[in-house]
């Protein structure tokens, strides 16, 4: 163990190795900043750029990319409302009521605090246990991938409490957007009414970007031109208080942000809804969730990058990968003539455990670079709206074109920009929609190989204890409260009496 | 204050432009001038990602166009295909084909026949094995036959028409057995789901598999090629022939152009395919994916495939 340590820091911390570590973060940080562009694209479009590189270095900097976006796509989120990455969503929740309070400061700064915890925590798991945790997410098939899709949605719906039915409502219209396009195992189109465009489906990048860049700023120009937010230094920068507050969040939202990220599929997006949606049942703060709580920002925030650091497990471990963007990372090895698999770890040991100590630094970096820019960006809000508007639509149409080169994307971008705003000033919420939209076809994709294991009867279902215990946890989220309310209501009247 | 807010905005803008610049381009003078995109009907990670990726490098190594890679994954390779076919007539887009080209046309309603479009290079073969998880009870292919007749075999298959399902329906009806399918959408998901042990059988390319082979994690029980392979990793796995099961089926992989090019943009593609099989970055694909570096142009690759789906159809009775 020591020996592969000290074997990877002398991989990892040649000046040359660092040089492009901290490229790749920068590149990652600025990459999942922008609307549009993902990690996973960003990971694709720079690869060939790496191939003069040594595979170490080059494979290095392409990991900083897929961390260092995780780390990027909060600032957008918080500050305008507007997420860079689909697993910074649920951050919007929060993030942007702490800046509209003049809180942008800290809510980056905790971002940044957690993702660090969060990356730390799941490294030092990875380090030291990834071969029995990869076996252990094998257990994990369609069955047990069923049933965490179905957790993973109520968990969501019930976001709201009271409003059950609302947040139920938007994860269904999420579920049918995602019908259009070919359905998984077959070829037979639906919904797409002739149009390539929507062969595969409705891209969620320009419905993300349409629902939250657009519609807030249709509302807020309907609302009229606030007051830019002009917050003093002090409140700009974090408090001890706010950290302390926030570490149980952090913690809890590592802890499901790893076992998520390592079972196939679900990955970061899952995680942080999960992680937000379990903190505002057990948060001391949960009162105040959804109005900007700083824990509603740690925990998200936490459980989206323990999982994009979790799903190294499968990919390094097994040669499975654990996502998209580690699918592309796999592809980069077989490119630089290294064959991934189990084996990986023994034949390339120089290799592994130098990518793996650089993922250490590139997170000390990315929390150096991040704490004291926390207060900078956040200044950015001082612009005022009549300016800073252009800017949001200018990008956001620009982060659309750029996805696809397409200019159906941008037309998408304009469809659900209005649709966002109707949401907006129907105060229906809009992060389930997104997460109906993002699991939709794993849900599917997992319906119809549960259904074709059973022949036919998804009755199978109940020859998976850990599916059980799954379902049987989403029955009780759904229940619980009704009961807890029921059960207060009948004992207060007597208590009165006595 | 203001000052440096707004120049972070300028300097994002900015790169959002250079990025949605980057791509797309004239073909005004030459045959082929601009940015080129390599389409992959599959999302990234699996066989046909890895093989559009070598052949995206190599051929931006001896054209030095800046080619880049987009998966358009869906419909078992049907969203990829029917997307090319809008693109007909433009010359700087590819597509890196399999025998998908054949089989989702044979068994689908599309609206794209394998002679939609410009056929440029097959760049070799590549065949399936059958593999199992290491604990299964099953040590030759015949003893899977033999569990598929008495009972039920859960079999995985990466799409609706992809080259292990084709591989699989050729096995049923030579031998009269039926396997039960589970539709996965990567070579890397149905590795997990037999590790996982949630099929039985699973039916890839040695290319996908030799990391779990030489593991000892799975174990291959035989070879659906005309012969025994020369590579070492595989070379002791028997064929299918000889285990009594009457089927070798070859996947091709190559790339292909959209229909409609001119003469000199389609010759343009054929000499720059024909540059890359010279290279290293050409002999290191094919062996480090097990291949067979059976190479054809332009008109021989077009009579392949339809010598192929020929034979496709005969094989699935239709």
């Amino acid at each position: 163990m020591l020996d592969n340590l000290i074997l990877g820091f002398s991989q990892a911390l040649t000046p040359e190795n660092l040089l492009w570590c901290l490229i790749g973060v920068v590149a990652g940080t600025v990459i999942g900043l922008l609307p549009g562009l993902g990690a996973t694209t960003g990971v694709a479009v720079l690869l060939p750029l790496t191939f003069a590189l040594e595979p170490i270095t080059a494979l290095i900097m392409l990991a900083g990319i897929y961390y260092g976006a995780q780390y990027g796509g909060t600032i957008t989120s918080v500050l305008i409302s507007t997420p860079g990455e689909a697993s910074s969503v649920v951050t919007t929740l929060d993030g942007y009521q702490m800046a509209r309070k003049g809180r942008a400061g800290p809510a980056l700064a905790i971002s940044a605090i957690g993702s660090f915890i969060a990356a730390i925590i799941s490294l030092a798991l990875l380090v030291t246990l990834a071969p029995p945790l990869a076996e252990l997410a094998l257990g994990f098939g369609p069955i047990e991938q069923l049933a965490i899709m179905l957790l993973g949605l109520v968990i969501v719906v019930t976001f709201q409490g009271g409003a059950l039915v609302r947040g139920a409502m938007m994860a269904g219209v999420g579920l049918l957007i995602s019908t259009v396009g070919v359905a998984s195992g077959f070829t037979t189109a639906r919904f797409t009414f002739g149009s390539v465009d929507l062969l595969s489906g409705i891209p969620f990048v320009e419905v993300m970007i349409g629902l939250f860049a657009l519609g807030e700023v249709l509302h807020q120009i309907r609302v009229g031109a606030a007051a830019p937010i002009r917050a003093r230094f002090k409140d700009m920068v974090i408090r001890r208080k706010d950290i302390t507050d926030s570490m149980p969040a952090i913690l809890r939202g590592s802890g499901i942000g790893f076992v998520l990220g390592i079972l196939p599929g679900a990955g970061s997006t899952l995680a942080s809804f999960m992680s937000y949606g379990i903190e505002k049942r057990v948060s001391k703060n949960r009162a105040n969730f959804g109005k900007g709580a700083i824990e509603g920002v740690a925990s998200p925030e936490s459980a989206n990058n323990a999982a994009a650091n979790a799903n190294f497990v499968p990919t390094l471990a097994l040669g499975i990968p654990g996502g998209a963007t580690t699918a592309v990372l796999l592809g980069a090895f077989t490119i630089f003539g290294l064959q991934p698999g189990p084996l990986l770890f023994e034949t390339q040991p120089a290799l592994v455990w130098g990518l793996l100590v650089s993922f250490f630094i590139g997170n000390v970096l990315l929390l150096v670079l991040n704490l004291p820019l926390a207060p900078v960006f956040a200044q950015m809000l001082r612009i005022p709206y009549a300016y800073l508007y252009p800017i949001i639509l200018l990008t956001s149409v620009v982060g659309a074109f750029a996805v696809s080169n397409n200019l159906f994307s941008v037309w998408l971008v304009v469809l659900f920009g209005i649709l966002g705003w109707i949401l907006k000033e129907l105060d229906l919420p809009i992060a389930p929609l997104v997460l109906g939209l993002v699991l939709g076809p794993l849900l599917e994709k997992a319906l119809v190989q549960t259904s074709a294991l059973g022949q036919g009867n998804l009755g199978v279902v109940v020859t998976s204890p850990t599916a059980i215990v799954v379902l049987l946890g989403a029955v009780v989220l759904v229940v619980l409260p009704k009961v807890v309310v029921a059960i207060r209501s009948r004992r207060t009247p007597a208590e009165v009496g006595r | 204050m203001t000052s440096r807010p707004t120049t972070i905005a300028a300097a994002a803008v900015a790169a959002l432009a250079l990025a949605a610049c980057s791509s797309g381009g004239g073909t005004a003078d030459g045959p082929v001038t601009g940015n080129v995109t390599m389409v992959v009907p599959f999302s990234a990670g699996g066989g046909s990602d890895a093989s559009g990726r070598a052949i995206a490098s190599g051929l931006e190594g001896v054209t030095g166009l800046t080619i880049t890679t987009e998966n358009r994954e869906g419909g078992s390779g049907a969203v990829g295909y029917s997307y090319f076919l809008g693109e007909e007539g433009n010359p700087n887009v590819l597509l890196a084909a399999e025998t998908s080209l054949i089989s989702i046309p044979l068994s689908q309603d599309v609206e794209f026949a394998s002679t939609s479009f410009t056929p440029i290079m097959k760049l070799g073969d590549d065949y399936t094995l059958l593999v199992v998880p290491a604990d299964s009870p099953y040590e030759t292919c015949t003893d899977v036959i033999d569990a598929a007749a008495d009972g039920r075999v859960v079999a995985a298959v990466s799409g609706a028409v992809s080259l292990d399902e084709v591989v699989f329906s050729l096995v049923e009806e030579d031998q009269d057995v039926e396997f039960d399918r589970v539709p996965f959408e990567s070579g890397a998901e149905v590795i997990a789901g037999v590790l996982g042990g949630q099929v039985d059988i699973a039916s890839l390319n040695p290319g996908e598999v030799v990391g779990q082979l030489e593991s000892g994690d799975m174990r291959a029980l035989c070879s659906f090629s005309e012969e025994r392979y020369e590579y070492e990793a595989i070379a002791d796995v028997p064929t299918a022939v000889e285990q009594g099961i009457d089927v070798a089926f070859a996947q091709f992989r190559g790339f292909i152009a959209p229909g409609g090019l001119t003469e000199e943009q389609t010759q343009f593609w054929i000499d720059a395919a024909e540059e890359f099989a010279e290279t290293d970055a050409y002999d290191e694909y094919i062996e480090a994916n097990l291949m067979q570096p059976n190479v054809l142009y332009g008109d021989e690759f077009a009579e392949y495939v339809a010598g192929n789906e020929a034979d496709l159809a005969t094989a699935l009775g239709q």
